[in-house]
């Protein structure tokens, strides 16, 4: 086969995504927008009658949405990484992932983002949280971790979305060229007027390295501000070091666990087999086995330190953790984190694409775990064993549905993704044809 | 000169600035960046990276002087922490760091690529998967 | 955040805030400025203080009501009050909310059918007149039974009944403490409960008396003991059958078995009589008959160690000036007229009579009467003698045991006239229903002790259509009988004062809140010949009939009549933490054997009784002891002492089986184990926290002119939780209810946790540590939590949007979350202090330091050109305490009490190795005699 039919052939493959929806699809969005509009409604329910409607039992004060924030942050993570941080090394497999990766970036940023705003007592005054001039003449407290998250999430958020875009301008003109009558237009006015020229390219490279640069510490310093909402605290079982470092390993395990779940199902669906190899999928897959290996360190450190130092608070809080309440959480965890992943230590396995999207769906079950862990456990045991509270924490029908809204939601923006945009980078494949 | 092969058309080009075109007045268009051509036709790096030297900079900048003088214009006392406490602030000026570095490179893509182009996006003129080399008329060498 | 984000944001949520906003926000009443006061002696927003008495038991305690806007909107102790000097206890603080009680009675009803139907007082009178009337004719008796009255109207009851030709009855108490009034009877020939001055002893022994929580005059018993410790040689044994609040208290405790008490105090008795160097010997007659029993017998009939006799009977013979209480529950047995009488003369035989216990200024229970007069009242109404029955501020319906029958002897009553505030067990029965004003509401006054006159007087007009005791029967009085003394009950009390006190009394009385007389006391001999008569059978019988169950006196209801306070429910019972009950105690082992836990259901049952209840495992109940509080008891089928009168306050031989169920009983503590964490510590453990030196990266921030701190000093705390309620009253504190105790959520910016160890129950009020180094105000991110320069840790509620950071950072846990909007039922809103604004919805709030009250004095200080002065003004909870534990102040003055505490050896903080450096100090260590 020639060049030009190799490069029409990218096009037609992929583009083909883009065609009328099927029964399947339209079923897909209806179940997902339905999921998202229900959480809306219990938020609004929430809103109307107090943060009571809530499962919380005192003294644990965050619990459920608090763990959807961490989780859909650190979903976020493997955008980036596979978009900036595998550019910047010249990784060839990331041609398969990046733009359904930072898509996923983008939507999981659009989720998380909501998730500090649900949980607040009074989501109606979330703007006291932005820094800008008011008249209550009052500024935000820029020692407030809190605050951080803002500036974090929001600047990650802002340049996940650019380098989403970036990415997607030349493909866009490829998508104008293939369409016609309003759609041309809107891709056309996507597009910029991107017509490839020498110079063009030359500054849109430097834009993308620039723009990888700059991504690439976000993936470092986003989830170790998340982690600093917890180890910023005096909290036993939060008050530790290693929280940065355990945390960016976490949520590079988790997202790169969530690309393999969207992708598989992806690549079946549209048949890209050509695109997205086995190949591609082991390479991935050992991603996920090493960030599993830094997450299990993690855990057992921490529980090496707490026996060490010989805190009372410490050791009590991480005997409970493993022995308490929450125990039967915390071994699903300690189960899907760190010894399913192990088994990727077997090549054959890797490659074993049903099983790896198992072991990807069990991961996001962990990881998801491993931030309620980590909140309610905490905040169970802390200083004052009178505050303590005998009841267990149980999530009510309002946050189990916004969760499920959450999910919602994100899978929706995907499906939307996937029929609307380019969803591999087209050039780029063309470029290592 | 329109041509459906990547090898062709690098072959042209070669030619091309062989025979004394001065590359200033040949202008290609590539449905993906092709390195052979920065070679062939060498030209200043891209401008875009002064773009982000000066947006990163205003970015740091802008991030301790929101946190320092904004705790300043009213001092209220945290957890028996000093007013000015630099710590918390360089996270805050990262991100802006970030923030500001990107958005402005971004900018300064548009800007150098004269990017939105009303014109392109009106016009009909498509070239799909070819490799296009255009010369602009003048004298030659 | 970006605009894309922002904006998405915004729609989100302006979409589900527009969609909640619909409807009733803005149907709020327009607010109308309060410019031209409508009554005069009103400033708006000034405080006006007047003087009153508690009436929400007995004990008669000043009060100070605090009136903003010609509202009371807060009670206080009033200061050098003869019976309280300025505490207030648990009860008293609540009693607010007796006031503003959305189901008081709204005005006179009478019962038609089933129903009550609203009338006019005047038609309510002209029933009863026209019911009195026809029991003339018929020949029928009349008779008035009340609660205990004193004072003016006790007399003036004596007026109607005698005018009207009404059998008055002796009043009917729950606590009457028939045993000790009979024994005193006896032997001095004064049926009375005298005054016990516990701060002269030296060694104070109390037997079942539980004179912290209910018995005769709590709050004046604690500020006395109080006063004793601070003497620096006081030491406290209390012996009782089950386990209280006030056994918790004393230096030491024994267990003694269910009406065991008799065999102990006899044994003491002896030891005294037969060891003590005394002048006053008892005659060799009444020796001969008071038969000796050797200490192991008693030991096994008294169901107490040898060593334990041993100890208590050294103590007392040794102790220069002993004093010994018995009542309560040990009073309340067959055999506690022999421990009444026991005590007696070994306060007697210990010289403690009249320096230490004062018949000549007895508390006021003389005309109190015992079970058996409403007994007999019932079984004459069952006879259908009964014609008119009065029935004022009492109810024996729910009190008395079934086996009276009273509820359906009370039906053949011609006409039953109920008079009180709430439709409770007896005025349901009524057939007249007259509602009576609170005592804020009334003129009035109260003789709580003899010589002490303390004073009730309106604050403001009646919320309802109700009329004062006096006036009630005084109009009644006009209408039956013609005639009657002109005027109100107000121009009544001002005669009757005038006459007993002259006119400058009266204004003492006006002015003050109270007036009184100093009677001398004397020495009185005992009679030999009657105590000889008791006590000649007391040497070691048989056994109590294990297990029993033990009615206790509880000290949120008092006999449970202050069930209806919704406060008192919010607030936990100290020993227990449990908000909402009831529930029965359980000892540790019973629970074991049984596969018990907190929370199980159980039944309890006698021959022809029983009741279903959920366990609270109680840790040093003795064996074979059930307790449960008497308000959670209808009609419990007591027994009575058939030679005084006295119920007996235990059901013998009961049974008890597992239902199976679990009742969502609210426990508030997570553990009543200190779990190894030194909150209270060792004195060894607080050597060890100042060999620690902290340091620190940053410079200590200055404070200007004040820094407010707090001590609190833990071995004086009781745990009452006077503060707790104080607290909720002063600060517009919601009660939560108990579907949100249930999950952890209360609203409380005060508690007292309570921690067993070593046999011990030791109390700790927390409250906001109010930290310099405040983990809270670092972590939230919109400055609601911040610190002032006078060391306060503030709460803007304005600002907060409800993170709840701070409280996850918070190691004492003192923070409140409004999981939701929180109401006041009409009237109860009237009763918010407007100097605190009441919380809204998602936001977070905690203990202030009573800012509104360091605003007001600062105001004060600066009308003056002065600072604020040590002790010039306090917080609610330390001005409610009655044992004086709690001491706020200025931490930069030196000499300031709060400085000076502070800085004792036996000070320290809790969690001090976190470094949070908080402003409250607790002082522990031991102080003489205490058992460590």
């Amino acid at each position: 086969m020639t060049d030009p039919e190799k490069y029409a052939r990218a096009d037609e493959d992929i583009l083909k995504a883009m065609e009328k929806p099927g029964r399947a699809y339209l079923l897909g969005l209806g179940v997902t927008a339905s999921l998202a509009v229900g959480g809306g409604l219990l938020w609004a329910y929430q809103i109307r009658n107090g943060l009571g409607v809530a499962g919380y039992t005192h003294p644990v004060n965050w619990a459920v949405y608090i763990t959807n924030f961490v989780f859909w942050v650190g979903i976020a993570h493997s955008g980036t990484l596979i978009s900036a941080v595998l550019y910047l090394f010249h990784a060839r497999y990331r041609t398969s992932f990046n733009r359904p990766a930072e898509a996923m970036t983008v939507f999981a940023l659009m989720v998380a983002g909501l998730f500090p705003l649900i949980h607040l007592g009074r989501s109606w005054v979330f703007y006291y949280l932005i820094p800008y001039p008011t008249e209550r003449q009052l500024w935000v407290n820029f020692r407030s971790p809190l605050i951080w998250d803002v500036f974090a999430v929001g600047t990650y958020f802002t340049v996940s979305a650019v380098f989403f875009y970036v990415g997607m301008i030349p493909d866009l003109a490829i998508a104008r060229r293939r369409r016609e009558g309003i759609r041309k237009t809107i891709y056309a006015v996507l597009s910029l007027g991107w017509r490839g020229t020498g110079r063009q390219w030359r500054h849109y490279n430097m834009l993308y390295l620039f723009l990888a640069s700059f991504a690439t510490p976000l993936v470092a310093s986003v989830h170790s501000v998340v982690s600093w909402d917890f180890a910023m605290s005096l909290l036993p079982g939060w008050h530790t070091t290693i929280f940065a470092p355990y945390f960016v390993a976490g949520a590079i395990f988790s997202g790169t666990a969530m690309v393999i779940t969207l992708v598989v199902p992806m690549r079946k669906t549209f048949n890209l087999y050509r695109y997205i190899t086995d190949d591609h999928f082991e390479s991935i897959a050992k991603i996920l086995l090493l960030t599993s290996l830094i997450v299990s360190y993690a855990y057992v450190i921490e529980f090496g330190l707490a026996w060490y130092s010989g805190n009372i608070f410490e050791t009590e809080l991480f005997r409970y953790r493993a022995l308490g309440h929450y125990k039967v959480f915390f071994w699903i965890m300690v189960a899907c984190n760190s010894i399913i992943p192990l088994t990727l230590f077997a090549m054959r396995l890797r490659r074993n694409i049903p099983y790896l999207l198992i072991v990807s769906l069990l991961v996001n079950v962990g990881m998801w775990l491993e931030r309620f862990v980590i909140i309610v456990s905490s905040l169970s045991r802390d200083y004052d064993p009178y505050a303590w509270n005998a009841l267990i924490y149980r999530p009510t029908y309002v946050e189990v549905g916004i969760t499920l809204g959450a999910f919602g939601m994100f899978f929706m923006l995907y499906l939307l993704f996937v029929k609307t945009l380019p969803l591999l980078s087209i050039s780029e494949i063309k470029e290592h044809l | 000169m329109i041509f459906d092969g990547k090898e062709e058309f690098v072959e042209a080009l070669r030619r091309l600035v062989g025979e004394g075109v001065p590359p200033e007045r040949i202008r290609v268009l590539t449905p993906f960046p092709l390195p052979e051509v920065d070679r062939i036709l060498p030209r200043k790096r891209s401008n875009v990276r002064f773009f982000a030297l000066i947006g990163a900079g205003t970015g740091t900048i802008t991030g301790f002087a929101l946190t320092i003088l904004t705790t300043l214009s009213w001092p209220l006392i945290v957890g028996g922490k000093p007013i000015v406490s630099i710590p918390p602030f360089i996270i805050i000026a990262f991100a802006l760091t970030i923030l500001f570095g990107s958005l402005s490179t971004f900018l300064g893509f548009l800007l150098l690529s004269r990017l939105p182009s009303i014109r392109n996006i009106r016009s009909k003129e498509e070239y799909g998967n070819r490799f296009v080399i255009l010369v602009e008329e003048g004298p030659t060498r | 955040m970006n605009r894309r984000s922002f904006l998405r944001f915004l729609g989100w949520i302006s979409g589900s805030t527009v969609m909640t906003a619909c409807g009733k926000r803005d149907s709020r009443p327009k607010l109308t400025s309060y410019l031209l006061p409508p009554e005069e002696g009103i400033v708006p927003g000034e405080a006006r203080y007047l003087p009153t008495t508690c009436t929400e038991c007995p004990a008669g305690c000043g009060g100070l009501a605090k009136l903003r806007e010609g509202r009371p909107v807060k009670l206080e102790g009033i200061p050098g009050h003869p019976v309280s000097d300025g505490g207030l206890c648990v009860r008293g603080q609540s009693s607010l909310y007796r006031l503003y009680h959305p189901e008081r009675l709204r005005s006179p009803m009478v019962r038609n059918g089933g129903k009550h139907q609203r009338m006019t007082w005047e038609k309510a009178f002209s029933l009863a007149a026209e019911a009195l009337k026809e029991s003339r004719e018929r020949g029928h008796r009349n008779f008035f039974l009340s609660g205990r009255t004193t004072g003016t109207l006790s007399a003036l009851i004596d007026t109607f009944c005698g005018r009207l030709g009404i059998l008055r009855l002796p009043e009917f108490e729950v606590y009457a403490h028939s045993a000790v009034k009979e024994a005193n009877g006896l032997l001095f020939g004064k049926r009375d409960v005298p005054h016990y001055r516990i701060e002269e002893a030296d060694f104070l022994l109390t037997v079942g008396a539980d004179i912290l929580e209910t018995h005769v005059t709590p709050v004046a018993y604690t500020r006395k003991i109080s006063r004793a410790k601070s003497r620096g040689d006081f030491l406290w044994f209390h012996v009782e059958p089950h386990f209280s609040l006030t056994g918790a208290n004393a230096d030491r405790r024994f267990a003694v078995a269910p009406g065991g008490e008799r065999y102990l105090l006899a044994f003491l008795l002896r030891e005294v009589v037969e060891k003590r160097a005394s002048k006053s010997r008892p005659p060799r007659e009444f020796m001969d008959v008071f038969p000796p029993s050797p200490a192991e017998e008693v030991s096994r009939s008294a169901g107490i160690p040898v060593e334990a006799l041993r100890e208590i009977g050294d103590r007392l013979v040794a102790a220069k000036r002993p004093l010994v209480i018995v009542g309560g529950v040990s009073a309340a047995h067959q055999g506690g007229l022999e421990a009444a009488v026991s005590a007696a003369l070994m306060q007697w035989a210990t010289g403690a009579i009249p320096e230490r216990v004062d018949f000549a200024r007895s508390e006021n229970y003389r005309s109190v009467g015992t079970f058996r007069d409403v007994e007999e009242l019932s079984a004459r109404m069952g006879r259908g003698e009964a014609g008119v029955v009065f029935l004022l501020r009492t109810n024996p319906v729910f009190s008395l045991p079934q086996r009276f029958a009273f509820r359906e002897n009370l039906k053949k009553a011609k006409l039953s006239v109920g008079m009180g505030d709430f439709l409770d067990e007896t005025l349901r029965e009524a057939d007249l229903v007259l509602p009576l004003s609170h005592s804020l509401e009334s003129w009035g006054d109260a003789e709580p002790r003899r010589g002490v006159v303390s004073l009730l007087q309106p604050m403001l007009p009646p919320l309802h259509d109700t009329l004062s005791d006096g006036d009630a029967l005084l109009g009644l009085l006009r209408k039956a009988s013609g005639e009657g003394p002109a005027g109100s009950y107000k121009n009544h009390l001002f005669e009757a004062w005038g006459k007993r006190l002259g006119d400058s009394g009266r204004s003492k009385l006006l002015e003050q809140g109270y007036v009184e007389a100093t009677p001398p006391g004397k020495a009185i001999p005992p009679n030999w010949k009657k105590a000889a008569s008791v006590l000649k059978d007391t040497g070691p019988a048989g056994e109590v009939a294990k297990p029993v169950l033990v009615l206790a006196s509880s000290l949120r209801t008092f006999d449970g009549r202050s069930r209806s306070l919704p406060l008192l429910s919010e607030i936990p019972d100290p020993l227990t933490t449990i908000t909402y009950g009831p529930w029965i105690s359980v000892t540790p082992d019973m629970a074991k054997r049984s596969g018990l836990e907190d929370g199980d259901e159980v039944t309890i049952a006698s021959s022809d009784w029983k009741v279903v209840l959920p366990v609270k495992v109680q840790p040093y109940l003795p064996e074979g002891v059930f307790v449960v509080h008497r308000d959670a008891l209808e009609s419990p089928p007591v027994r009575m002492q058939a030679r005084t009168g006295e119920p007996v306050e235990y059901i013998e031989g009961v049974s008890f089986a597992k239902t199976g169920r679990q009742a969502a009983l609210p426990i508030l503590s997570g553990s009543f184990s200190q779990q190894g964490r030194g909150i209270i510590p060792d004195p060894a453990h607080l050597d060890e926290s100042r060999r620690h030196k902290r340091w620190t990266l940053y410079p200590e921030h200055e404070h200007k002119d004040y820094r407010w701190g707090m001590a609190i000093d833990l071995d004086l705390c009781n745990g009452c939780s006077a503060c707790v309620a104080a607290c909720h009253v002063e600060n517009n504190v919601p009660a939560a209810g108990k579907a949100d105790h249930l999950k952890g959520r209360e609203m409380s910016w005060l508690r007292i946790e309570p921690f067993y160890e070593k046999g011990e129950v030791e109390f700790l009020p927390m409250l906001c540590q109010h930290c310099d180094n405040a983990p809270c105000e670092t972590v939230c991110p919109v400055f609601a939590a911040y610190h002032n320069p006078e060391g306060l840790n503030v709460q803007v509620y304005a600002r907060c949007v409800g993170t709840r950071y701070c409280s996850n950072n918070c190691p004492y846990k003192v923070r409140r979350f409004n999981w939701r909007q929180h109401g006041w039922p009409e009237p109860q809103r009237l009763m918010l202090n407007p100097d605190v604004n009441a919380r809204e919805v998602g936001v977070m709030e905690k203990c202030t330091f009573c800012i509104q009250r360091i605003r007001a004095a600062k105001d004060k200080a600066k009308d003056e050109s002065r600072k604020v002065r040590d002790g010039e003004f306090t917080t609610a909870c330390a001005q409610s305490c009655p044992t004086g534990a709690l001491v706020f102040g200025n931490l930069l003055d030196a000499e300031s009490r709060v400085s000076r505490l502070a800085r004792s050896g036996r000070a320290y903080r809790v969690f001090e190795s976190i470094g949070t450096e908080p402003s409250i100090h607790y002082l522990r260590g031991k102080h003489p005699g205490r058992k460590t």
